[in-house]
């Protein structure tokens, strides 16, 4: 196992009565695409929450390329190089596409443009450029969303259901271009209930169930365990 | 032609605008100049508002509170320690600013109707307070204050004058600008805009404190204007709701909307209380509603929508 970008070391996350995360621990290697399964409910959303800063661990401690991120502010987190995209697509609806990107750079002046111009194209969305972003299908949504992490350039991108609810065509695309940037050295964590996008797309696999880690390994050996069908599908 | 020529135009007419308006007191009657200075001060009160609550999307109920504290300080200043207005003006809005910056900080993190009900709150506690006895040795309490500051009807004239052309200066810069595009987002979503990077507590408390500190002014320039000052003038719900209808009516959310809501508004006031005086209200209330339903966006939206005005933020 190479070096690990990601960290998640003993999480405890309770809900009142209920424990969403129950001592979770788990290394994300850096240069990976590790695949992130389990039921509903399982605690995948709420990991996601919790390595952004928008909930707080009860217990446990996250860390980012060797430095602690638990008690810092989401957008800290967010500039230290931690993009998500979010399960309900929450892009910004009633601003263009350009402006969606533009509010997310950090560079100043002219670069800036040009690197939303550059991501734009990238997703194929150019030429929409200046429409809201409301006036695009579900699937383009989810494209534009992961070029605003992009305009971050992150360097662990959480993805929750990408492919969920898009056209196969878009669905390729999506997941061609989340190859693309995982050959350009970006790591990928994908929160999916498609199992065919995880074994086609994912080396690894981590397995939650009420918040606790069942499985870890390749998604050939994880998607064979027993603790996990059970879990899974029911049986 | 084509481009240069338009914005060459656009230029000459707002020259022409300004010269006529910054002249205006050389040829206006008494009952213009108070007119535009009303128009003027609202232009700023609905502005200012815009400027926070029309990007943000926190509806700020508070536009009285800026208007009465800051009113408060610098009429203080001027009828109790001979400040001169010119002085007595920005302390009243530095004054709210500060303390603006202080509640920002605790009420911009509660949102939607939770928020607009603590700066109504906020408003009626401050404006009982200040017509308490315990605050009456600074506050002359609920008898109010008269004062005369000095100042030459046209000297104010041109003072909210350069305000209302501040203020409009300001919107219009934010407005296309990163940070305007920030306060925007935060109006869209603001959890993911904070899990892109965006620092949503520091753009909010900015707005809101820019925000006070032009209504401030402007509040400052209007209790001057009107040499007295009580806790129910001060602190009116009038001063909080007109500028927001003003704003909706000219378009949320754009630069010049609230400006030719506050022209348009005021005006069709003052025609329809000159020439209706017993059923201008009822007459009011139609017009407002006929707007709110068909034109939700304002009439700037709407002429953008149709196409009459370009689809940019710079309007």
């Amino acid at each position: 196992m190479g070096e690990a970008i990601l960290k998640v070391d003993q999480v405890v996350k309770r809900f009142g009565e209920v424990v969403a995360l129950d001592h979770c621990s788990f290394d994300i290697e850096k240069g990976s695409i590790t695949g992130l399964i389990g039921p509903n409910g399982a605690g995948k959303t709420t990991l996601f929450n919790l390595i952004t800063g928008i909930l707080q661990p009860d217990e446990g401690r996250i860390f980012f390329k060797g430095e602690e991120i638990t008690r810092k502010k989401p957008y800290e987190i967010a500039r230290m190089g931690i993009g998500r995209t979010y399960q309900i697509i929450r892009i910004f609806p009633k601003m263009t596409l350009l402006e969606n990107l533009l509010v997310v750079g950090r560079e100043k002046g002219k670069a800036v443009v040009e690197k939303a111009y550059e991501l734009l194209h990238r997703v194929r969305l150019y030429e929409k450029k200046d429409e809201d972003a409301s006036d695009l299908s579900f699937g383009q949504q989810k494209l534009l969303s992961l070029a605003q992490v992009l305009m971050l350039d992150s360097e662990l991108i959480l993805l929750d259901e990408p492919a969920a609810g898009i056209n196969p065509t878009l669905q390729n695309e999506l997941m061609e271009l989340i190859h693309q940037l995982n050959e350009e050295g970006k790591t990928f964590v994908i929160v999916e209930h498609d199992m065919k996008v995880i074994m086609n797309h994912c080396q690894k696999a981590i397995a939650l169930n009420y918040g606790q880690k069942i499985a870890e390994g390749s998604c050939s050996v994880i998607l064979k365990d027993e603790t996990l069908l059970e879990h899974y599908f029911g049986r | 032609m084509g481009i240069l020529s338009k914005k060459f135009l656009i230029l000459v007419g707002l020259a022409i605008l300004l010269a006529f308006l910054i002249s205006f007191p050389f040829f206006a009657t008494d009952y213009w100049m108070t007119l535009l200075i009303l128009i003027l001060i609202y232009t700023v009160y609905a502005s200012g508002w815009n400027l926070f609550s029309g990007l943000t999307g926190y509806t700020n109920f508070g536009l009285a509170w800026f208007i009465g504290v800051s009113g408060y300080v610098s009429s203080i200043l001027i009828a109790d320690y001979q400040w001169p207005w010119l002085f007595a003006w920005p302390m009243g809005a530095l004054f709210i600013s500060l303390v603006s910056i202080a509640v920002g900080y605790i009420l911009l993190r509660i949102k939607g109707v939770y928020f607009a009900i603590s700066m109504v709150a906020l408003t009626e506690g401050t404006r009982e307070l200040f017509g308490t006895g315990y605050l009456e040795p600074i506050t002359h309490g609920g008898k109010g204050l008269p004062f005369v500051a000095g100042i030459p009807l046209s000297t104010l004239y041109w003072s909210i004058l350069f305000l209302a052309f501040v203020t409009i200066f300001i919107c219009y810069k934010i407005t296309s600008s990163k940070f305007g595009l920030q306060l925007m987002a935060i109006r869209e979503d603001e959890q993911a805009a904070e899990t892109l990077g965006i620092n949503t507590t520091k753009a909010k408390i900015l707005a809101f404190t820019l925000s006070s500190f032009l209504v401030g002014l402007g509040g400052a320039i209007h209790c001057t204007y009107q040499n007295y000052i009580d806790p129910n003038y001060a602190f009116n719900i009038q001063l909080t709701l007109t500028p927001i209808v003003m704003t909706l009516f000219g378009g949320i959310g754009t630069v010049f909307g609230p400006v030719l809501g506050a022209t348009l508004f005021t005006f069709i006031h003052e025609i329809l209380w000159a020439e209706l005086t017993l059923l201008y209200m009822a007459i009011f209330g139609g017009i407002l509603m006929v707007l709110i339903l068909f034109f939700p966006q304002g009439l700037l939206g709407w002429m953008k929508r149709r196409g009459i005005l370009p689809k940019i933020r710079k309007i």
